[in-house]
This record gives structure tokens, sequence and C-alpha cells, in this order.
């Protein structure tokens, strides 16, 4: 019997994975059931819901990352819901599908434990049927809370149960997507690549089918997901669809796995260059090399939120006119002009993702100490000051592109709309002013791994109060020396409010004592090995 | 002649573990130093200190005369080092690893390690992700073998490699020790170090529990003999040489000790000898013989065998 033992391979990966599965699914379902609750705060009336849907309506740009707006004709609060949370809800529990199917299929055969696995009591099926159970019941249980949490905030419960399926749909297609992908790839990174690039491709495809108005959205799973016009006269089969789509993929991918051997990706492996001479003639060079491929994907992902942020820039008025909270949110950045107020909250938001990038870049040198790999390197004539300092100038280096290119972003989309080019760069200028908050949690980082290597990873802890100051600061009406806790909280607040020196001078002073900290840390401890 | 390390007295701890307790090394130049003791006994950390990533407690440390912890940068142009447990970058090829350590160490010669490429059988297109342990070990050991390092410290180098690539190892550690560059070794194998090693120096539980050349540690070494015979010899349990006698109708087994083992052999033969296995003993029954510990017996590490 092939499916010998996926009971109980179900129950080692739950065991395995249950702080992963845990943090994916609240997550997925706090920021779901989350948004469906603040919603019903900033749109309290049909007025409010009307503009929304006005402006929706006439902007493609906002068309392309939110959905085709079934139901903008007769606009209800769970049409807005539908447009703020469905793509992005899918596309989460696309990433849990594709990264769970990944680490329990692929990634092990990579570490060579399935075969541990399958030298037992174990059917050739059962590691991928393991892995395909605990990934779909995943998605059930956010698909059972979450509908739960619509109906209790009183959305309507059919429009309730067919947004929630529309995106659990979604992510059920992505696991067997990435089954298919475990069988073709040879790697875990190749697994990961491929199941994230058909996500991408589902997505441009839906968007431009969206914007055109044309048949190519059904060639998207998200796509067709969306077509079920939730809270808009549903259309259940679109469900149907995507399951038999997931079913079909998910056989394939069984026979496919026939046709290969355990450890094998049917693509094979291309090799690499024999050769570096960069890293040779320059080896501390490695930290550029190894984290080149993200710092591509980050610096794609941030220009591109920027370019939406920019977009939508010239429509802030007219919404603003139109809805009175919206135009409160804003106004909290001070100055009259709202378009200003505007542009201050997004600089911060995409200040705040490159501190993201900021903070995994300078960890950099805890991971390799932990995997043994910095022995390699210490171990020859190269300072331990000299080592850390390459790692922590890309990290450094890496921040300050990302802060450009996001500003850059904003400021290249603004200029085409309002005809403009120098409005590049004034708003890259502006998006600038946010690198000394982004330099101290980069500092801290370096801190940490100097000082307390253990504590390395709560260096997130930072940047997680900094998004919950800059986005709930308000709402939760946090006390003053609460919002100093975020090193964002003492910026000027260009370009709503006038440039001044002191504050960005002080933080910068503030970001080099950290890390001058941390290379003081590194040379007094010893290095460690997990 | 001055020794290339000295360990004297070393003490290290980690929380309330006591890593090192009073530990003691000296590698002179041209040898080739076995660093012999079971799993956790302290072998990585002491040669983790000898490269300065670690600090010890007390106790002195020297390589080439000087304190590695201040003066680290200048010992590693002379030194070179292979981890025991080789993690490498996985998105880097083999080819680019080599190219990053040679460029982290002087004196790499890249005639000797296309060589030892070739040697190995190391395939330095794929990419480290999908090396094997052994491929992963080969990759460390080409990047220090193509040093022309003073002092090799290689931890456990041969774990993973298949008997040929052993060879080919030991070769390769000989041709360091005859152009008169030092080695230390760590192994928890006796028998690797036999074949290698000009001196070694044993530890547990972080101390130094004996040292010097294997003929001055031969009486540590009982050879387990194991014989199918036609009759039993008598009395065999009174002679001086045979320890820790049993047996069944046919099936002998005894330790003798090594300078006894012609003795053992002339008695056997007149006994109508069927099947014979030798071998050495493994480091965890000499521990148990020579200090009386309970150390847990695990089943011989593939020691050579002969019959």
């Amino acid at each position: 019997m092939t499916l010998t033992g996926t009971s109980r391979l179900v129950g080692f990966i739950v065991r395995r994975d249950r702080v992963r599965l845990t943090v994916w699914i609240l997550g997925l379902i706090v920021l779901l059931v989350g948004s469906a609750a603040s919603l019903l705060a900033v749109y309290p009336d049909q007025a409010s819901i009307d503009s929304y849907a006005r402006l929706f309506g006439d902007n493609p740009a906002l068309t392309a990352f939110a959905g085709p707006g079934h139901g903008f004709d007769n606009p209800s609060l769970g049409v807005i819901l539908v447009n703020e949370t469905q793509l992005w809800g899918a596309i989460g529990v696309a990433l849990m599908g594709i990264f769970l199917v990944t680490r329990n299929t692929r990634a092990e055969e990579d570490s060579e434990r399935a075969d541990l696995i399958r030298s037992g009591v174990v059917g050739r099926h059962a590691p991928t049927a393991a892995a395909l159970v605990v990934a779909v019941a995943a998605n059930l249980v956010i698909g059972a809370v979450t509908t739960i949490g619509f109906i209790a905030l009183d959305y309507p419960t059919v429009g309730s149960l067919a947004l929630v399926a529309s995106i659990i749909s979604v992510g059920v297609v992505f696991v067997g997507v990435t089954t298919v992908a475990a069988q073709l790839t040879g790697s875990s990174r190749a697994c990961l690549a491929m199941g994230s690039l058909v996500l991408l491709v589902s997505f441009v495809v839906r968007a431009i089918g969206d914007i055109s108005g044309t048949a190519m959205t059904w060639l998207s799973p998200i796509g067709w997901a969306q077509a079920i016009r939730a809270f808009a006269g549903e259309r259940w089969w679109t469900v149907a669809l995507s399951l038999v789509v997931a079913l079909a993929l998910v056989i394939g991918a069984f026979w496919l796995s026939t046709l290969r051997d355990l450890g094998s990706g049917l693509l094979g492996v291309r090799p690499g260059p024999a050769a570096s001479r960069q890293l040779r003639r320059h080896p501390l060079t490695l930290p550029v090399r190894l984290q080149r491929g993200a710092l591509i994907g980050w610096l794609a992902g941030l220009f591109a939120t920027g370019v939406v942020y920019g977009s939508f820039a010239d429509s802030v008025d007219a919404m603003v006119a139109d809805n009175p909270q919206i135009a409160e949110v804003f106004t909290q950045a001070g100055g009259a002009n709202l378009t200003d107020s505007y542009f201050s909250t997004a600089v911060m938001m995409l200040a705040l993702i490159a501190g993201g990038l900021a903070i995994s870049s300078a960890m950099a040198p805890n991971t390799e100490e932990r995997a043994g790999r910095a022995d390699m390197v210490l171990a020859g004539p190269v300072t331990r000051h000299g080592w850390f300092a390459s790692y922590l100038i890309t990290a450094v280096v890496q921040t300050i592109l990302a802060v450009t290119v996001a500003g850059m972003g904003v400021g290249v989309a603004y200029a085409v709309v309002m005809g403009e080019p120098w409005q590049v760069v004034r708003l890259t200028g502006v998006a600038l002013v946010t690198l000394p908050a982004v330099m101290v949690l980069l500092g801290i980082t370096a801190a940490l791994y100097g000082l307390v290597p253990r504590a390395t990873p709560a260096a997130w802890v930072p940047l997680a109060v900094a998004a919950v100051v800059a986005f709930f600061g308000e709402i939760l009406r946090l006390p003053p020396w609460a919002r100093g806790l975020s090193p964002f909280h003492y910026l000027p607040m260009v370009p709503a409010q006038g440039f001044t020196a002191t504050a960005p001078v002080l933080l910068t002073a503030v970001a080099v004592t950290l890390m001058v900290a941390g290379f003081w840390g590194l040379r007094q401890r010893d290095i460690a090995v997990s | 002649m001055s020794a290339v390390l000295t360990c004297h007295n070393l003490v290290k701890t980690f929380g309330s573990t006591r890593a090192l307790d009073d530990l003691n090394l000296e590698v002179s130049p041209g040898e080739i130093h076995g660093f012999l003791g079971p799993n956790g006994s302290g072998k990585t950390v002491t040669m983790r200190i000898v490269l300065g990533l670690l600090r010890p407690d007390s106790g002195t440390v020297e390589v080439f005369g000087r304190d590695p912890w201040t003066h680290a940068v200048d010992l590693h142009r002379r030194m070179a080092y292979v981890p025991g447990d080789t993690n490498l970058w996985p998105n880097l090829t083999g080819g680019e690893i080599l190219d990053l350590l040679a460029g982290v160490h002087t004196g790499v010669d890249p005639a000797l390690q296309s060589e030892l490429i070739e040697r190995f059988e190391l395939d330095p297109r794929k990419k480290a992700r999908s090396y094997s342990k052994g491929n992963r070990q080969k990759v460390a050991l080409i990047a220090a073998l193509s040093t022309d390092a003073e002092l090799l410290i290689l931890d456990e180098p041969t774990v993973g490699l298949d008997p040929l690539m052993e060879a080919v190892f030991r070769d390769l550690v000989a041709d360091v020790r005859n152009q008169g560059r030092a080695v230390l070794l760590s192994s928890h194998v006796l028998a690797e170090v036999e074949k290698l090693c000009d001196r070694v120096t044993i530890i547990r539980d972080g101390a130094t529990v004996q040292h010097g050349t294997l003929n001055e540690l031969r009486h540590l070494t009982r050879t387990t003999i194991s014989a199918q015979l036609a009759s039993m010899p008598a009395d065999m349990a009174s002679v001086g040489w045979v320890h820790a006698m049993r047996s069944t109708d046919s099936q002998l087994t005894f330790e003798v000790d090594s300078d006894r083992l012609d003795d053992a052999m002339a008695l056997l033969t007149t006994h109508g000898l069927r099947s014979l296995t030798a071998h050495p003993p493994t480091l965890e029954e000499l521990f148990m013989r020579q200090y009386g510990n309970q150390l847990t017996a695990t089943p011989a590490h593939g020691e050579s065998q002969q019959s």
C-alpha cells in the first residue's frame, strides 16, 4: 500500500512544525479578521462605502492590486471586504502552501531525512500525502475560523462563506502546484522558486485580465477564485473548478513521482560555475554573492509597492473629499496638504518594509556563525572585524538602495501621473529622510549579534513595535512614551512638515553607536556553533 | 626543536559544562600528531581555541610561540583548518567555495588545487547543496591541503570519505609531513591514527590521559583474537598474557598483549586452527581496560580486520 504510515507522518509533521503552523494559521486569521473588523470603523455608512466604490471603480492601478471589483455597481461593506482582503489573503495562503509543502517534501529529500523515513514501514506516496494533508488542513482551519469571524462581525453569511472559500481554494491549488514542483525540481530552493513564480504569474495574468476586462483572468487560479463574486451574486462553481484543478495537480504529482528516483528532480540540477575569480580576489564580497538574489527580489517588490502608492496619490484629494474618516488618518501626519500627508504615511510604510530587509541582512553573520560556516572564513587571516564589517556594509548598502528604490517608485509613478519629472527627485529625497530610523533597526541587530548573539532574532521586535506604532498608534491611542519606542516617531514628517536635521543626525549617531557596540562585543566573545 | 603548538593546563567551561579540564597538548614541527578521544571529549573545543575562535578560561595556548586569541590573523597566515562538521554555503558551487577559501588563505597553489580536485574526484560545478557528506569533506580538505600552511588542524578529516579517498588523504598528509610541516589530526578511531600519526595525545572528558609515540603507547593496545579450534587448549586462562578469555564449544575469544602475538599464534596453531579473526582494540575498549570506567562499549568503527 503506497500510503501506509501517512497518518503517523501527519502527526510527525504537526509536531515538528507546530510553531510554524501556528504562526501561519494565526497570522493569516488575524490579517483577515482584523481587516474585516477595522473596515467596520472606517466605512460606517453607505455614503463612505459608495465613495470607496467610486474611487476603486475608475483606478486601474487599484484594480491591479485588488481585483475585478465585482459588486461596485451596488456596493456593500462585504464588497469592500472582498476588495481589501481577497487578493492578499489568497496570496498569503498560497505562500503558506508553497512553503509548507516544499518544507515537508522536497526539502526533506534534500536533507536525506526522507531516506530515513522511507526506509521504514512507510508507503512510497505517504510522505507527500502527509504533507498535503497538513497543508490542506491548515487551509481549512484558517477558512473555518475566518468564516466564523466574518459572520460574528455581522457580514452576511453567504458572502462570507464565498469569500473564504475563494481564498482557501487558491491555497489548495498552490498546495497542488507545489507538489508538482517538488517532483520536477532538484532542490528545495528551486521548488520554492517554481511555486513562487507560478504565483507571480497568476497575479500578473489576472491583473492584466481584470484591467483589460478580458478572459485572461480565467488563466489564473487567483482570477477564477475572484470570479466567485462574493457578496455580489455568488457563483459557487468556481470553487469546484479550483478543487478539480488541485486534485488533477496532486494526481499528476503522484504519477510524476513514480518516474523519478527519491532525491532527484525530473528537471535535473543545472551545474554552476566551476570557479569564481571574484571570491578568490575579494573573499569578503561573499555576503554580496550570497544575498544578491534576495536583494533583487526585495528591490523589485519595494519599487512595485512604491509605484502603487505613487499612482494612488493623485486620488487622495478625491477620496478624502468623499470620506472624512480617511482624511483623519492622513492629517495625523500634520500639515495642510493632504497629498503630502499621504506621502509621509506611504514613505513610512515603505521604510518599515526596508527595515525588514535591513534586519534580515544584518542577521546573516549570525546564521553563518550558527551553521559553523563562519569558522571556515575566520580560520584564515581575516580579522573578526573585517568579516563582520563585510556583512554589515552589505546590509547598510542594501538598506540605502532599498529606501532609495522605494522612494523612486513613488516618485516615478507620481511624476507620470502629474507630468512633473522633478517629483522623482523630490519623493526619493522624502524617502531618504527615513533612512536614519531604518539604520537604528540595523544597528540594534548588529549590537545584539555582537553582545548577546543568542538574542539576535529579537531584533525583529523593534520592527514590530515600529509597525504597531505606525499603523495602530492612533487607533490604540498609544501614550507618547510608547510611540517613542519607535525610532520612526522622531523623524520629521516630510513633506507634510518641514525638514529639520536634528532628529536624523541623532538617530544616525545612535545607529553608529549600536554598530560599534556590536563590533566591540564580537571581539570579546567566543565564536559559537550551535 | 621548539614546539609548533603548546596547550598547557587548558580549562574551558560552557555554563556548568566543563568542556576542557586541564588539557595539555604539544605538537612538534614535521610531525603528524594524533588527537584521540571519544565523541564529546573536547577535541573540537581545543582546536577552536588553538584557532583563536574560543578563549580559554585559564591555561595557556601558544601557536608558533604566540597567543592565538590576540594574534589570530597573523597566525592564520601559517595555519589551515578543516572543521569536523563541514557546513558549506548551499547555493555556491564547490569551485566557488574553493576560490572563496583560497581568497582567505595565503599561499594557495592553484596548480596543486586543480590536481587535488582531480585526485579527490570532486565535481566543482555542483552546488554545495547537492554534495554528499563525503564531497563536502573533500571541499574542505582540498582547500586546506592546497595551502602551504605550516600547521594543519584537521578535525576528524576522514569522516564520510570512502576507503579509496581515505588512501588519497593519507598520501597527501604524509607529503605534508615530509615537507616538514605539522599536522594535528583528531579522531575517535585508534586504527586510523595508528596508520598515520607519529605521536598521539589521548584525551577524555577534557583532560589529557596519555601522550607519547605510538610505540610508547603500545602497552595500551591489546589485540582481540577470536579463533575456531579443533581442540581447546587447556589452562589458557592462567597464561599471563591472555586476558578476558571466553569460550564456547569450539570458539575461543581472548585478548592478548600486542608484544606476545607470536606466542598466541604458536599456541593456537597447535590446536587445529580453523578460522581466525583479530582486531585492535577500539578506543572505548582501551579506555574501559585502562581506566576501569563504565564507558558504554560501542561496536568497533570499521577497524581493520585481519583474518
